[in-house]
């Protein structure tokens, strides 16, 4: 990682992303007759939690990137209008939280379906993209590259951004963010805010030391997301703490993925292509799953 | 008659850090792309392992990279490098497997991951740990007719000793006992998500303990992200634990191969246990 380069007086870049996840989260697992009780965490993210979170924004000046649901979009485009008007970044996150990983021929229909439907709430095509529960298959960046899309924000394997060089010519940003600077992670096992906090304090600093991408990941939602008073608060002192360092520069998604193209780097080989083969042939087991006793 | 394990008193503290260099080897063992969220291990050779070589450079200590065959066969250069800088190079199954094999099957899986990480390093393997933590009543004896002289897996113990797990005279390897619930990185940041500050606290009051009593300490880490170590946070507390210990008499940092080495050629201070 060497070769990455922040804008003149940057020593580190803060990019601040939301995952929008409303009422589209929660009809995962139950029908729209039926999002009362703990199905209404997402509206909850909507009606109380989004005007907290601008507010929080807009006292310390900070941009920041929306992935919005396209269907999410569609039940609130009077929020993403006021998003777009304060001058958010709306990028990308699919229609209804699907899984990426098992869409099939589906696949490049509804990015097509949710680029065209953020474009015609917001006026223009959203240029990054976020996979809605992190699984991408091994053609969605062709496809985000063939969209137009300029960069896909979903990977956790770099401290800076880089760049993929799919085939010849066909270039596409990769923003990295990691699980230790996602709320939704820590939250939704039930840690207190002031844990959170903690592990983010220490988690900044010493990204900051090293001056590299810092991306603080947050949710809406009231149940895992940032947007309780007394998260707000919590994340408030820490933005704060951050704001203190003159040498941390904020961008957006769009920012970071136009300065990447800047810099000329080496495009990386298609991520799938390697193992293709062996995982043709290897059992799926799924993911390791660790649970108290 | 049992002799207990004693490491002689100019040894207070005997540091082990062994670092399973787990990459994509992980997902794709498990039949997941390492694309997305799911690209944690691709992390390893890019930023995790060269900001720990680096670190322990910085410390002057060696350690050990315990490396899945496949692993290997993907960042071939990140291994040379490993080697090239003095550091060890162990064996850490093929495609970090469950372990749950049959004889034939394990037998094949040690062999392949053994000449692949033989190949790129021109230098016999000599240790090995288990991906799962899992093993079987065969793996040691197949470990040791391929040369190896440690195995590092167990968790029944809180010293080194000899295990013997046949009959026959040459039926024996050291173990270096690890203990994955309280010296290792995994527990806290993928299951608990402790802060890297109480993980520190955590390490530091475990060293307080086997320094004044079992001298022998054994970490276990991994250079991925999301639930490893190889991020800057996380290296910082590395880092400054290696500091901590460095503060006190006696300690020696070793890689597992010279300790084992010592092992061998001072059997007479370790308990030997038997399987058999």
């Amino acid at each position: 990682m060497t070769n990455y380069s922040w804008p003149v007086n940057a020593r580190s870049v803060v990019f601040v992303s939301v995952n929008f996840d409303a009422e589209s989260f929660d009809l995962k697992e139950t029908s729209p007759e039926r999002l009362y009780g703990r199905f209404s965490y997402g509206r909850y993210g909507t009606r109380a939690g989004l005007p907290r979170l601008t507010a929080l924004l807009q006292k310390h000046d900070i941009p920041a990137t929306f992935f919005v649901p396209a269907a999410d979009a569609k039940r609130h485009p009077n929020e993403i209008h006021a998003l777009i008007k304060d001058g958010y970044e709306i990028a990308a996150r699919g229609i209804d939280m699907e899984d990426f990983a098992t869409l099939g021929d589906k696949e490049f229909q509804i990015l097509k379906d949710s680029r065209d439907i953020l474009s015609s709430i917001t006026g223009h095509a959203p240029c990054g993209f976020r996979s809605p529960n992190g699984n991408l298959s091994s053609q969605t960046l062709h496809f985000l590259s063939e969209l137009g899309f300029t960069y896909d924000a979903t990977f956790q394997d770099a401290d800076n951004p880089y760049v993929f060089e799919l085939k010849k010519g066909q270039r596409l940003v990769e923003i990295p963010s990691s699980f230790a600077l996602d709320d939704a992670p820590v939250y939704s096992a039930r840690h207190t805010h002031a844990r959170l906090i903690s592990i983010w304090r220490d988690e900044f600093r010493a990204m900051h030391e090293e001056g590299m991408l810092i991306p603080l990941t947050l949710h809406l939602r009231g149940d895992f997301g940032s947007t309780r008073g007394a998260r707000i608060a919590a994340l408030d002192e820490l933005l704060t703490e951050i704001k203190s360092h003159s040498d941390v520069h904020f961008m957006n998604g769009a920012a970071i993925a136009a300065h990447t193209r800047t810099l000329g780097l080496p495009g990386e080989p298609d991520p799938a292509a390697a193992h293709a083969q062996t995982l043709a042939r290897t059992v799926f087991r799924g993911d390791l799953a660790v649970k108290p006793l | 008659m049992m002799r207990k394990t004693k490491l002689p008193e100019t040894m207070r503290c005997v540091v082990l850090i062994g670092i399973d260099f787990d990459g994509p080897s992980h997902e794709v063992g498990r039949g997941i792309s390492p694309l997305g969220k799911q690209s944690w291990g691709r992390y390893s050779a890019r930023c995790g392992i060269p900001r720990h070589m680096d670190m322990l450079d910085r410390h002057g200590i060696k350690a050990t990279f315990f490396t899945p065959g496949y692993d290997a066969e993907q960042h071939p250069n990140t291994v040379q490098e490993i080697d090239r800088r003095g550091f060890e190079v162990g064996a850490h199954g093929y495609l970090h497997e469950g372990w749950d094999l049959d004889g034939d099957e394990e037998r094949a899986l040690l062999m392949k991951t053994d000449s692949i990480l033989r190949e790129l390093t021109g230098k016999a393997v000599l240790g090995w740990r288990s991906p799962s933590g899992r093993k079987s009543d065969k793996t040691l004896g197949i470990l040791k007719s391929l040369g190896y002289i440690y195995d590092s897996s167990d968790k029944d113990y809180d010293a080194p000793y000899r295990l013997r797990f046949g009959k026959g005279t040459d039926d024996v390897i050291v173990e270096l006992p690890n203990n994955t619930y309280s010296l290792d990185d995994f527990p806290f940041y993928k299951f608990s998500y402790t802060p890297p500050t109480e993980v520190l606290a955590q390490w530091k009051s475990e060293f307080d303990s086997i320094y004044k009593t079992d001298h022998f300490y054994c970490l276990s880490v991994h250079p991925r992200s999301g639930w490893g170590s190889g991020t800057a946070s996380r290296t910082k507390v590395m880092s400054d634990l290696i500091t901590y210990m460095k503060g006190h008499d006696g300690v020696h940092f070793m890689d597992y191969r010279t300790f084992a080495q010592w092992c061998l050629e001072n059997d007479d201070k370790l308990e030997e246990m038997s399987l058999t």
